[in-house]
């Protein structure tokens, strides 16, 4: 209010210019200088400078709308990126994984930019225009489609997280990271938009005896992986958009198949051909990689549904307490999903697992989706072991460390679901630990 | 007015109702979608459309009921060009043949520069072999619970249960940077020196430098890891075995909702050691800031290409090739004198195959090598 009778003020002593100035651009500026030249406010050291000053933005114009044809991040968001660690490539960054920075996440949906890319040969950059998907094999009519074909299916949009099964995974024999993008940023959630496999079935005549189905893409890997039917003809899609545009280079432009809730390696990229089998086809990622070996000297192959899982995004490494005062009430939030199903409940301990209490979901809760829970406390001041263990409706929940370690060893790489825990030192600085019990 | 607020209440109470039926049955309420009855095949939940909706979600359910004409029938010769896969049985394997002796020589020239001699990896790329496969394949139990353990050796010839994974993966994936280049015959042969440095006997036959192998003896091929791997994903029953499999969660744990003195004492902690794994790149930060000023550099001629097909070596030392930016490496190099370098591209030189195994034409050769020498002074 003040402000403003300023201004008014400023502008009433210059009336007999107004004239002069009522067409130009200049008028308000001129104004705006006078009032903080000729009412200077008097700023107290309590008073904070953000609020006390004039800035830049509020007394120049902004950017027109012609700037940004395809809007960016503010430059003031630009640490909010995915990440990589040479630790975690195939000799090169063409066969490796870019972590989704979860730490910054809000609420269910990844933005496309930042959502974590896997390749095995690098982000193939493919023309639409030259793109087909071949559908063969064990159908009584084969298919070929362009993309504009394709796209002319009835379309469903579903929300679904995609998660490397590998997500986690270099923490079976301890934790390593001091970090949650790297611990859990395997994975990421969207909304996509794309046709049911199922729809386009009804035309083609599967035969009986069709089993498996092999998806392949296109780029540099020719990625192969075999989906047995029963999720194919249950919620299987080949997806176009991602988030309400189009996917994503890294994410397979311009089609990708998505398996909701299994294995990330299964939503294959740039996907360009589907072909039915009686038997499975033994692809490089189904056998060489993506399989959890066991203490007995077995592997468990595919190994489809990403389990029930959870993690505490704030406070993690990234989000410490350190700025929190003794008495004052904080909420802790996390994510939970399962590629079981639809996630039920998340508990929260405080103590590593030894009590637990019951915290609220909050927000949508969708299968094989995010879901964000949420759990009020107040800071005393003190260490604390913060855990959090999700359950689904398809009777899944997490397992201790202890647990999973029991039925699965050290050396599986692949599945980690065991409940995670962050401690909380003294300082509010946050630290990632195991726990054993 | 209240009529209508009446029945909103009343559907209100109908849904919750409704929710809760849902949770209590559990299992059962959710995993009817197959007409067999079966549990769904993940061991998870699964949503058929009931009242037009799947869980949240609306379903325009004519959709479904097909009737599309989109697309066309792919001609015999367009379905021949793209069904590259080769399966356990042999199906998709093509005419050809191969020895050891070839396949070294093959694997010298394109192999060599990144899985190293005789296939041991290193630099982050995969090894091929870790010596005799049969015995590796023993190492499979093997947990490293303490830091003096052996790990299980998980390589080609220890663990995976099909050759022909082999075969079509060389074929399709490999040499990494310029994949679908190797001839069959190259393939046979550089899959017979799979088998020799992993060991391995085709039937009773060790696998020796004349060794050859052909798209019939393929088939002779037995892995020794090959009953390794649960559920069986074999044969006509395969699907019921996966869905028993992943139905009993005892075969890959589940939790238990304990709520209060969970376990006795304190919790024992493992801690991360020493800086844990905190190599990253860009580094983590969580300041609102602005970015530093651009250094405002276009791409230079010859950038683009060498970090596309040049880097994977020349990055850094590691693969022994003259790491770009290194002033001394580059200044050896070139007392050669440039036209020496410029063939040296374009021909191969030690372990880089010819033109670093690209199929890039001599005056993009030449922009590269110019590149790389401007960008190590």
């Amino acid at each position: 209010m003040t402000k403003i009778s300023k201004a008014s003020q400023a502008v009433e002593e210059q009336s007999s210019r107004r004239d002069f100035f009522r067409k130009t651009a200049a008028y308000s500026v001129s104004a705006l200088a006078a009032a903080s030249v000729m009412a200077p406010v008097k700023i107290n050291a309590e008073d904070d400078p953000a609020i006390m000053h004039e800035k830049k933005w509020g007394t120049t114009f902004g950017f027109p709308v012609t700037h940004n044809l395809y809007g960016q991040p503010s430059p003031y968001e630009h640490h909010v990126t995915r990440r990589n660690t040479k630790l975690l490539s195939s000799g090169n960054y063409y066969a490796s994984i870019a972590m989704c920075p979860i730490q910054d996440m809000q609420g269910i949906i990844t933005p496309n930019g930042l959502f974590f890319s896997r390749s095995h040969g690098g982000t193939a950059e493919i023309d639409p225009n030259e793109h087909r998907l071949m559908i063969h094999g064990l159908v009584e009519k084969p298919l070929v489609l362009t993309m504009d074909e394709l796209k002319k299916y009835p379309s469903v949009s579903r929300v679904h997280f995609i998660e490397c099964p590998a997500n986690g995974g270099p923490e079976w024999r301890g934790p390593q990271f001091p970090s949650i993008q790297f611990a859990k940023g395997m994975m990421s959630c969207a909304e996509w938009t794309g046709v049911y496999i199922k729809d386009i079935l009804k035309d083609l005549g599967l035969k009986k005896e069709a089993l498996w189905m092999l998806a392949e893409g296109a780029d540099n890997s020719h990625m192969g992986r075999t989906v047995p039917i029963d999720k194919v003809l249950d919620d299987a899609m080949v997806v176009w958009g991602q988030n309400g545009e189009a996917l994503r280079p890294e994410q397979g432009y311009p089609i990708r198949l998505l398996v909701p809730g299994w294995e990330g390696n299964l939503c294959v990229k740039w996907l360009n051909r589907l072909e039915f089998a009686t038997e499975p086809f033994y692809a490089k990622e189904e056998t060489a990689k993506y399989t959890a070996l066991k203490p007995s000297g077995k592997a468990i192959q595919h190994f489809y549904a990403n389990e029930v899982n959870s993690v505490v995004t704030s406070p993690c490494p990234e989000n410490p307490w350190s700025d929190l005062k003794k008495g004052e009430l904080v909420e802790i939030e996390g994510l939970a999903w399962s590629g079981m199903g639809t996630i039920e409940g998340v508990d929260i301990s405080l103590d590593g697992g030894k009590n637990w209490v019951e915290a609220s979901l909050k927000g949508l809760v969708l299968p094989k989706a995010w879901t964000r829970f949420s759990f009020i406390y107040k800071y005393e001041g003190k260490p604390l072991l913060v855990s959090s263990r999700a359950r689904d409706d398809a009777g899944h929940i997490q397992p201790t460390v202890k647990q999973e370690r029991a039925v699965m060893g050290v050396e599986s790489i692949y599945h980690r679901n065991g409940i995670h825990t962050w401690e909380v030192t003294e300082k509010g600085e946050v630290n990632n630990v195991q726990v054993l019990s | 007015m209240f009529k209508s607020y009446h029945k909103i209440l009343l559907s209100t109470v109908l849904v919750a109702a409704a929710t809760a039926t849902t949770a209590f049955a559990g299992d059962k309420s959710v995993s009817n979608t197959y007409a067999n009855g079966k549990k769904v095949i993940d061991g998870g939940a699964t949503y058929p459309v009931v009242k037009g909706k799947t869980s949240s979600y609306h379903v325009n359910k004519t959709a479904a009921k097909g009737g599309f004409t989109l697309g066309r029938t792919p001609t015999a010769n367009e379905i021949k060009a793209w069904d590259i896969d080769v399966m356990p049985d042999g199906t998709g394997l093509p005419a050809g043949k191969g020895t050891v002796e070839e396949g070294d020589e093959i694997y010298e020239a394109k192999c060599a520069s990144c899985h190293f001699d005789f296939g041991t990896g290193g630099a982050g790329y995969p090894a091929l072999q870790n010596g005799n496969a049969y015995e590796g394949q023993k190492s499979l139990k093997n947990q490293r619970l303490t830091a003096d353990d052996d790990g299980p050796v998980r390589v080609f010839g220890t663990y995976w249960p099909e050759a022909s994974t082999m075969w079509w993966y060389v074929k399709t994936g490999m040499p990494h940077p310029a994949p679908m280049t190797l001839t069959n015959d190259e393939v046979y042969a550089l899959s017979a020196y799979i088998l020799s440095i992993n060991e391995m006997k085709v039937g009773d036959e060790l696998v020796e430098d004349e060794f050859e192998l052909n798209q019939d003896n393929f088939k002779d091929i037995v892995m020794p890891n090959k009953d390794g791997f649960v559920p069986n994903i074999d044969g006509p029953k395969a699907l019921d075995d996966v869905r028993a499999f992943f139905a009993d969660t005892k075969n890959y744990g589940n939790g238990t909702r304990c709520m209060k003195n969970c376990f006795d004492g304190k919790p024992v902690l493992a801690r991360i050691s020493g800086a844990g794994i905190s190599d990253y790149e860009p580094k983590i930060s969580m300041k609102k800031e602005l970015p530093p000023k651009a250094e405002g550099s276009a791409a230079k001629p010859g950038q683009k290409a060498y970090e596309a097909s040049c880097a994977v070596c020349h990055a850094t030392d590691a693969m022994g090739a003259p790491a770009v930016g290194n002033k001394k490496a580059w200044e050896a190099v070139m007392k050669k004198g440039i036209d020496a370098v410029y063939v040296n591209a374009i021909g191969g030189i030690n372990g880089m195959p010819a033109k670093g195994g690209t199929s890039l034409g001599d005056a993009e050769m030449k922009e590269i090598v110019d590149y790389m020498i401007e960008a190590s002074k």
